[in-house]
C-alpha cells in the first residue's frame, strides 16, 4: 500500500489550515463563520470527485459499472471539472455572498495548491524535463538533470497566497482578490506546464480558461457599483 | 447538504448514463511468458515500458487508459509489453478488449515474471532501458508524470 499522495493532501491542508489562521490573526476572516476550512475541505472533496469522474468518462470508464475505481485519485483528475466541481460546491455553501466568500478563502486556496504542489517531495514527482541549469536535479542513478518544476510551482503559489493576503487588507471591492487568485493560478500552471513531464501538451486550455475568466471577472468586479466588502478603515 | 448532494447524484447518473462504449476488440488468445521470452524481449535493444496487471485488479483497470495513451503517445520509441497474471485467458481478454489495450500482452498465470524482477501485489511497471537494465520499478498505479518521467529517463539512457 502506497500512502504517498495521502502525505501530499495532508501538506495541502496543513498549509490551507495555516493560512486560514493567519487572516484570522489578521482579523481578516469574520468572526460570525466558523466552519470556512469545512467549507474548504468540503469543496476540496467535491472538487476531486468531480474531477475523478470526468477523468473515467473521458477515458471510457464508467463509473456506474466501475464505481470502486472513483476512489482511486492516482488513476487520474481532471483539473478543469475538479475545479468546477469544487466551485460549486462554494457557491452552494457560500449562497449569497459568493464573491466576498471567494475573496475571503483565495489566499488559503492558493496556499493548499502550495502544499499540494510541495507534496511532490512526497510522491517523488518534483522533477520536470532536463535542464542544464545549476539547481537542476536528477533521479537517483541517472545522470540527467531536471527542473524541479513541482517546487517551482509551490514557490510561486506561496507568493501568489501572501499577494493575495496583500490585496485582501487593502481591496475592498467584492470578487477583486478572487478574480486575480483565478488568473494568477491559471498563469502559474500555464507557465511551468511546458516543463511538467505529460503524455500530451496537458490541459492548457483550462488554464487559458482561467486566466482570460479571471482577468474579466476581476475588471467586472472593479465596474460593478456593489458596496465594499467591509467598511473601509 | 442533501439538496447538494441529491443535485449532484443526478448530475453524475444523467451523465454516465449517456457513456458510449467503443467497440470491443478481436482479442486472440494470450501467448504464454517465460524466463527465457522474456530475457529475449528485454535483450531486444529498445527502451521497454512493463506492465504487470490481472484482470481482477481495480488500481490496473484505473491505469489501463493511461497505458494505452502512452503507448499512442510513445508506441513508435518504446516496446510496451503488458504481462497478465494469475488470470484465466478468457477474463484476461475480455479486460484486453475492454480497454482497448493495442499492445503485446503475455499471459504468466503462475505470476513468474513478478517473482524474477521483485515487486509485490498488482500492478507493478518496469521501465528497463535499451539492453535490459532494469531503471526503475513502481508498485501500485502509476500517474501520468512518473508515467511520463520514466519513459523520458529510459528513451534518454
Amino acid at each position: 500500500m502506497e500512502f504517498t499522495l495521502l502525505w501530499a493532501a495532508l501538506l495541502a491542508v496543513g498549509a490551507l489550515w495555516m493560512m486560514l489562521r493567519l487572516e484570522r490573526r489578521l482579523g481578516l476572516l469574520p468572526d460570525d463563520r466558523s466552519d470556512w476550512f469545512d467549507t474548504l475541505l468540503g469543496a476540496a472533496v467535491s472538487g476531486l470527485v468531480a474531477g475523478r469522474i470526468a477523468a473515467m468518462l473521458l477515458t471510457g470508464t464508467n463509473p456506474l459499472t466501475h464505481p470502486a475505481d472513483i476512489i482511486l485519485i492516482r488513476g487520474g483528475v481532471d483539473t478543469g471539472f475538479a475545479s468546477i466541481g469544487a466551485l460549486v460546491f462554494l457557491v452552494w455553501a457560500t449562497r449569497r455572498s459568493l464573491p466576498a466568500a471567494l475573496d475571503l478563502v483565495s489566499p488559503a486556496v492558493l496556499a493548499g495548491l502550495a502544499g499540494w504542489h510541495g507534496g511532490c517531495v512526497f510522491r517523488g514527482t518534483c522533477l520536470g524535463t532536463r535542464s542544464e541549469f545549476p539547481w537542476a536535479f536528477a533521479e537517483p542513478g541517472s545522470a540527467l538533470t531536471r527542473h524541479p518544476t513541482e517546487i517551482y510551482s509551490a514557490f510561486l503559489f506561496v507568493a501568489a497566497a501572501f499577494g493575495a493576503l496583500f490585496l485582501l487588507r487593502r481591496i475592498t471591492r467584492p470578487g477583486v482578490v478572487a478574480a486575480g487568485a483565478l488568473a494568477t493560478a491559471g498563469t502559474i500552471r500555464l507557465v511551468t506546464e511546458p516543463i511538467r513531464p505529460s503524455l500530451g501538451s496537458g490541459p492548457i486550455w483550462w488554464y487559458t480558461t482561467g486566466i482570460l475568466a479571471g482577468i474579466v471577472l476581476t475588471a467586472a468586479a472593479f465596474l460593478r457599483q456593489t458596496p465594499n466588502r467591509r467598511p473601509e478603515t | 447538504m442533501r439538496r447538494f448532494a441529491a443535485t449532484m447524484l443526478g448530475t453524475i447518473l444523467t451523465v454516465t448514463a449517456c457513456v458510449t462504449t467503443s467497440a470491443p476488440l478481436e482479442v486472440p488468445a494470450l501467448p504464454p511468458i517465460d524466463d527465457a521470452a522474456l530475457s529475449s524481449l528485454l535483450e531486444s535493444g529498445d527502451p521497454i515500458v512493463l506492465n504487470v496487471w490481472a484482470s481482477w485488479c481495480i488500481p490496473c483497470r484505473s491505469e489501463a487508459p493511461l497505458l494505452s495513451a502512452a503507448y499512442e503517445a510513445f508506441g513508435d520509441r518504446v516496446s510496451f509489453i503488458g504481462v497478465d497474471i494469475e488470470d484465466t485467458q478468457e477474463d484476461a481478454r475480455q479486460f484486453i478488449s475492454e480497454h482497448g489495450l493495442e499492445f503485446d500482452n503475455y499471459f504468466d498465470r503462475a505470476g513468474t515474471v513478478r517473482a524474477n524482477l521483485g515487486g509485490v501485489g498488482v500492478p507493478i511497471t518496469y521501465f528497463f532501458a535499451p539492453g535490459g537494465e532494469l531503471v526503475y520499478r513502481h508498485n501500485g498505479v502509476i500517474d501520468e508524470r512518473t508515467l511520463s518521467l520514466q519513459i523520458d529517463e529510459i528513451l534518454n539512457r
